[in-house]
């Protein structure tokens, strides 16, 4: 679904991404891993079209999509969640809901002065599958509440259900248990395993939770230092030497840490 | 002239109906959009200088005039729109300012397009007096005429001119609150807080902010057109910055997120305008009658500093929004 | 042709060094304060009148009344500091600046209204020339060369050498940093307030005794120059808006050399300087010597 190919990025003199390729299957679980400063974050930033990569490409279901600019990209079906929850405050959960729908013509200026039938329909629409989301990730209750009177945990929710408005084929995930009470925390692991079981949405997830990744992606991509070190599945990532090294720093001087419980 | 004297009310009410449609463009940049831009009053002095030009060098008919003097000011908003609509707040606010006066300062110094700092006057070189008023001010006399039926002698032109501004300015009240209301209001709505979550959810923040540009500009050019005709002569001096602000305090005055607190500011706004140059009373009979134009600007300029610190929500607002900032 | 641009390269580094030492107090305090000051001109203004009323008034002579005017500058820009911008800091950048117009249009008009709308003038004879040959020079442009290179040097070395000009520089790079370096930001922002009055009430009276006939719009038409000054030298840099102030003034007047392609029209100097404010806010809003921050 989504093929990187050698990307590069660099700010002044530092060198954030460096020639990074990965491919993540359709219909997937993938995890991006890797210390902080990894240059996981731009990684995103790079395939969701917020920045411009220096080098390589980057394909999405078949196209290419390099110098797509960020709401084209959106729009073709690969959604980013961020990770601080960015939810227009000032607006209620449902406006923001409702925002994210695809396909409104009330949002082109003369549609919405001179069809406003068609837009009134439209829009009676819009409003019942925003509800179902709402009602999906129980935060229906709060439909008319200001976005910015909610905790994080319930933001992060309703980014997870605008992105789901906006009718994704993939979603970027960004940190989505960081700074989570565990009963949401939860709750949102649920909805992630959701989108893949139930809608088919591939997911792309960068975590440092490592129970969660192990737990619920079939693949990991590990990255250090703007490289990608490993790539493979959560087993084999766990025993891979130079992912352990990464995190750690060096290897003790008497040898290999206590891999993780299984045998190699 | 003496305040209960009708000429006076309908002379300020024209004036407010003019500053509506003014700042109602400035809010669909500024409230709805969120772009500062500081030079508004520049869409304004493009318009009423095109039609000027076209109607006393080129004999054009007043409505292609007024239709090309839209466009013209149409056409400024997007040579400054889009280079400068990725800008962050100030240096846009910054460079706004910049972009009027360059209008205003080329108004002023090319003579032979422009008139210089004589204005419409000098159109025609000098040694001509040039005017183009006659066609508005037929089509005010015809509807003076109709007016003066059902309400006889009280019929004059600036009540003829009052009513048509009121009819264009309640007019374009209803279709941008309308607007605001819409779907694409909502869009502004959300650019207006998180450019980054609009562009996540797949909106082209560039085109939204645009077409708020342009329509502030129509609406800029609007108010343009109508006052010069009010006033029958222009020149670079009545394009100062300062307008600008006059409809920014119109704004603040009603909260600056309240469409329908629009009239009220510019009633207010007009009131004082008219009030100052007019009313003899004591204190104003202290001051004569050139200064007063500085008495106002002191107002206008304290007013802005006053609402802007203690009462940000307007005359009418509230608070509940004003408080949930990020 | 060669005198002709002898004396444009005077005239222009002239302005340019009232410019600067201007565009260096306008430039700290943007630095510090991130906020667009429209008053900043009016500043100026103020140190004109007060001078003027020093030197026609009370008989003072020039110098005195410039210090006066500088004095007189200051206390008005940390007043107003801590009376309204202080206070209402955290409102936002679109707010302040809205408020700085507000500040701006009240000092005008209140000189407007105690001034008159006439011109006035210093006691300067005007009239006298000093013919160097290739270059004529005013009077009031010798006495703008003599305090330029006294008060210049005496700018520069207090940034450098002494603890508050280096905290106010550092302020000014980088205010988060220099708060935990201990400096007390506060404290050095109403500094900064300070030596930016009196640099705009010395400026202001430089421009006035250069410019000749003066009135109370005399700091609006000068405001954008700075604000091009402090953009082309990078906001927030001191050394910058010197280094900007002077070409900004030399770029305005040589640009009507006729050696360039018959040369700018001398009315079309403001349009250029406002070109160049626009141009450099699109495409470099760092300027010369300012830091490329993420905007």
């Amino acid at each position: 679904m989504l093929e990187v190919t050698a990307i590069s990025k660099r700010f002044g003199g530092l060198t954030a991404v460096s020639e990074v390729s990965f491919s993540v299957e359709a219909g997937s679980v993938t995890a991006l891993i890797g210390p902080n400063g990894a240059g996981k974050t731009t990684v995103f930033n790079l395939v969701s079209g917020f920045l411009r990569p220096d080098g390589g490409t980057i394909r999405f279901a078949g196209r290419s999509i390099d110098r797509w600019r960020a709401d084209t990209i959106a729009r073709a079906g690969l959604v980013r969640v961020f990770q601080a929850p960015r939810v227009p405050t000032r607006m209620s959960v449902l406006e923001n809901m409702l925002l994210a729908a695809k396909h409104q013509p009330g949002e082109r200026l003369a549609l919405s002065l001179f069809a406003p039938r068609r837009v009134a329909r439209r829009e009676g629409e819009i409003r019942r599958r925003a509800l179902e989301i709402l009602e999906l990730i129980h935060l229906q209750h709060l439909a008319d509440a200001y976005a910015g009177t909610l905790s994080g945990g319930q933001r992060k929710l309703l980014e997870l259900g605008r992105a789901l408005m906006v009718e994704p084929q993939m979603i970027l995930l960004d940190e989505p248990m960081a700074g989570v009470a565990p009963v949401l925390a939860l709750q949102l692991l649920d909805h992630i395993q959701q989108l893949r079981n139930r809608r088919g949405v591939t997911v792309f997830v960068i975590e440092h939770d490592m129970e969660v990744v192990m737990s619920i992606s079939e693949r990991v991509i590990v990255m250090d230092e703007g490289r990608v070190i490993a790539d493979g599945s959560p087993e084999a990532i766990q025993n891979d030497e130079r992912v352990i090294e990464a995190y750690l720093g060096r290897l003790a001087p008497d040898g290999k840490p206590e891999p993780g419980g299984t045998t190699p | 002239m003496d305040i209960l004297n009708p000429a006076f009310w309908t002379f300020v009410a024209l004036i407010a109906g003019i500053y509506v449609i003014f700042s109602l463009g400035l809010y669909v940049q500024f409230s709805l959009a969120g772009l500062p831009n500081f030079g508004h009053v520049a869409f304004m002095a493009v318009a009423a200088y095109t039609m000027a030009i076209l109607v006393v060098r080129y004999s054009v008919s007043l409505q292609v005039a007024a239709a090309l003097g839209v466009a013209a000011a149409v056409c400024l908003g997007l040579v400054l729109g889009i280079p400068s609509l990725r800008l962050r707040a100030d240096y846009l606010a910054i460079a706004t300012v910049a972009g009027g006066e360059i209008v205003r300062y080329l108004a002023m110094n090319l003579p032979g397009l422009t008139g210089g700092p004589l204005g419409s006057i000098g159109l025609l070189g000098p040694g001509n007096i040039a005017s183009y008023n006659q066609e508005w001010q037929g089509l005010l006399d015809r509807l003076t005429a109709a007016l003066s039926i059902p309400l006889g002698r009280s019929a004059t032109r600036d009540l003829a001119m009052a009513l048509l501004v009121w009819a264009l300015a309640g007019t374009l009240l209803v279709v941008f609150w309308r607007l605001e209301r819409s779907p694409w209001g909502r869009v502004l709505k959300a650019i207006r807080e998180d450019e980054t979550a609009a562009t996540a959810v797949g909106k082209n923040v560039f085109a939204f902010k645009m077409q708020a540009l342009v329509l502030g500009a129509v609406l800029g050019a609007l108010a343009g057109l109508l006052l010069a005709w009010q006033i029958g002569v222009f020149s670079p001096d009545d394009y100062q910055p300062t307008l600008t602000f006059y409809a920014y305090l119109i704004l603040i005055l009603g909260g600056m997120n309240r469409l329908w607190a629009i009239p009220v500011g510019a009633a207010a706004f007009s009131l004082l305008y008219s009030g100052t140059r007019f009313m003899d009373f004591f204190p104003l009979s202290l001051i004569n009658s050139g200064s007063r134009a500085f008495l106002r600007l002191f107002l206008v300029g304290l007013l802005l500093v006053l609402f802007m610190a203690l009462r940000p929500e307007g005359l009418l607002g509230n608070r509940r929004e004003l408080l949930l900032e990020k | 042709m060669l005198e002709y641009l002898a004396q444009l390269t005077l005239n222009g580094l002239i302005t340019g060094t009232i410019l600067a030492l201007t565009g260096v107090g306008a430039s700290l305090v943007f630095g510090i304060q991130r906020v667009a000051n429209f008053a900043h001109g009016e500043y100026m203004t103020f140190g004109v009148y007060v001078a003027l009323v020093l030197n026609v008034g009370f008989r003072q002579d020039l110098v005195i009344s410039a210090v006066g005017a500088m004095a007189a500058t200051a206390v008005l820009a940390v007043g107003i500091h801590f009376a309204v911008l202080r206070p209402l800091r955290g409102r936002g950048l679109v707010a302040l600046s809205l408020i700085t117009v507000g500040l701006a249009l009240m000092l005008r008009h209140l000189l407007f209204l105690v001034a008159g709308a006439g011109i006035h003038q210093y006691r300067i004879d005007q009239t006298a020339v000093f013919d160097l040959r290739i270059i004529r020079v005013s009077p009031g442009q010798a006495v703008a060369m003599a305090v330029t290179v006294i008060v210049a040097p005496v700018v520069a070395l207090f940034l450098a050498r002494t603890s508050v000009g280096k905290a106010m520089r550092a302020v000014s790079d980088n205010r988060d940093l220099a708060g935990i370096s201990g400096i007390d930001v506060d404290r050095i922002g109403a500094y900064v307030w300070l030596l930016a009055g009196a640099l705009a009430g010395l400026g202001g009276v430089m421009f006035a005794v250069v410019q000749g006939p003066f009135d109370p719009n005399l700091g609006s038409q000068v405001l954008f120059l700075i604000f091009t000054t402090v953009v082309l030298g990078g906001i927030g840099s001191a050394y910058g808006a010197l280094v900007g102030g002077i070409v900004l003034g030399l770029v305005m007047d040589l640009s009507t050399w006729s050696g360039f392609a018959g040369g700018l029209d001398a009315r079309f100097r403001p349009v250029l300087a406002f070109a160049v404010l626009i141009l450099l806010l699109l495409y470099r809003p760092q300027g010369l010597f300012g830091k490329a921050r993420v905007l």
